[in-house]
C-alpha cells in the first residue's frame, strides 16, 4: 500500500510557501489615456469648461478660489446641473502627488463629470 | 531454538488523515487561485486611495514608480533612457498590451505625468493608473 504521509508533507510545504510568500493587494484602476472612440466623443460636444488648476501643495484652486473637496465637489454639481456636457480639465502642478490628483478625479467621478481630462504644459525648447 | 519476530501489520490509514488531506487540497487550490504571480517593484509603493477605480483585470506591464521617482518595469528597475526602448519592445510585442502605472501616492506629478504622456507617444492605448480602493464608510 502507497503510503500517504509523503504527500501530505509534499502539500503542507507547498501551502506554506503559498503562504508565506504571497502578498495579496487589492487594488483598482482609473483610467489614464482615453481610448480613441471616447476622445473622438468627448470632441465632438460642445459644452462649458471647467479648469481646476491643482497647486503643488495639492490644493485644488478654479478661478483663483481654493477649495476643499466638499466646496469643489458642491461646485462640480452645480455646473454640471446648469451643463451636462461640461468638459472638467485639471491642471496640476508638477510638484502636487499623486494622491492630490487622484483625489479631484474621485470627486469629479462621484458627482458624475464624464468629461474629464488632465492637462500638462510642456516646456518646448 | 529459533525465535520468529512476528512482522507488524502496518497501521491502516485512519478517516482522519483522509479529511487532513482534503483540507489541506483545499486551501492549497484556495491560494493558487486566487493569488495572481506579479513582479513586485524593488521599492515600497503605495498606491494612492480612491473611491472611483474599477475592478484590476490581470495581465499587462506594470511601470512602477517610487516616491522619489525611481523606476521599474515588472519588477526590475530601469532607468528614465532606457525605459523608453523597453516599452516600444512590449508594444510591438503586444499591441493592445495595457501599461499599469503603479504609482507612490506622494510622488510628485513631474515624476509620474511624463511618463503617461511618453507610453501614450508610443502608441500605448490602455494605460491605467493603479490605486488602492477606499474603504466603505
Amino acid at each position: 500500500m502507497i503510503s500517504l504521509v509523503p504527500m501530505i508533507d509534499v502539500m503542507l510545504i507547498l501551502l506554506v510557501f503559498f503562504m508565506v510568500t504571497s502578498t495579496y493587494l487589492n487594488l483598482d484602476m482609473i483610467p489614464a489615456v482615453q481610448q480613441q472612440e471616447d476622445r473622438a466623443g468627448a470632441a465632438s460636444g460642445v459644452g462649458e469648461t471647467l479648469m481646476i488648476r491643482l497647486g503643488s501643495d495639492g490644493q485644488p484652486v478654479v478661478r483663483g478660489q481654493a477649495l476643499n473637496d466638499r466646496d469643489l465637489a458642491a461646485l462640480l454639481q452645480q455646473r454640471l446641473r446648469a451643463d451636462p456636457l461640461t468638459q472638467v480639465l485639471v491642471l496640476p502642478s508638477g510638484g502636487a502627488t499623486t494622491q492630490a490628483l487622484i483625489s479631484v478625479m474621485d470627486v469629479a467621478a462621484r458627482v458624475g463629470a464624464e468629461r474629464l481630462r488632465v492637462i500638462r504644459l510642456e516646456a518646448r525648447p | 531454538m529459533s525465535l520468529r519476530l512476528k512482522r507488524r501489520e502496518p497501521p491502516a490509514q485512519s478517516e482522519t488523515i483522509i479529511a487532513l488531506i482534503d483540507v489541506v487540497f483545499f486551501l492549497l487550490v484556495f491560494f493558487m487561485l486566487i493569488g495572481r504571480m506579479d513582479a513586485t517593484a524593488p521599492f515600497d509603493v503605495s498606491p494612492p486611495i480612491a473611491a472611483s477605480g474599477s475592478d484590476m483585470p490581470a495581465g499587462g506591464a506594470t511601470l512602477s514608480v517610487s516616491r522619489l521617482g525611481d523606476l521599474a518595469l515588472d519588477g526590475r528597475e530601469i532607468t528614465r533612457d532606457a525605459l523608453g526602448p523597453a516599452l516600444s519592445q512590449l508594444l510591438d510585442a503586444d499591441p493592445a498590451l495595457r501599461l499599469r502605472v503603479n504609482a507612490h501616492k506622494n510622488a510628485e506629478l513631474r515624476h509620474v505625468l511624463p511618463l503617461v504622456g511618453d507610453a501614450e507617444a508610443l502608441g500605448f492605448r490602455d494605460v491605467v493608473l493603479v490605486v488602492t480602493p477606499a474603504e466603505a464608510p
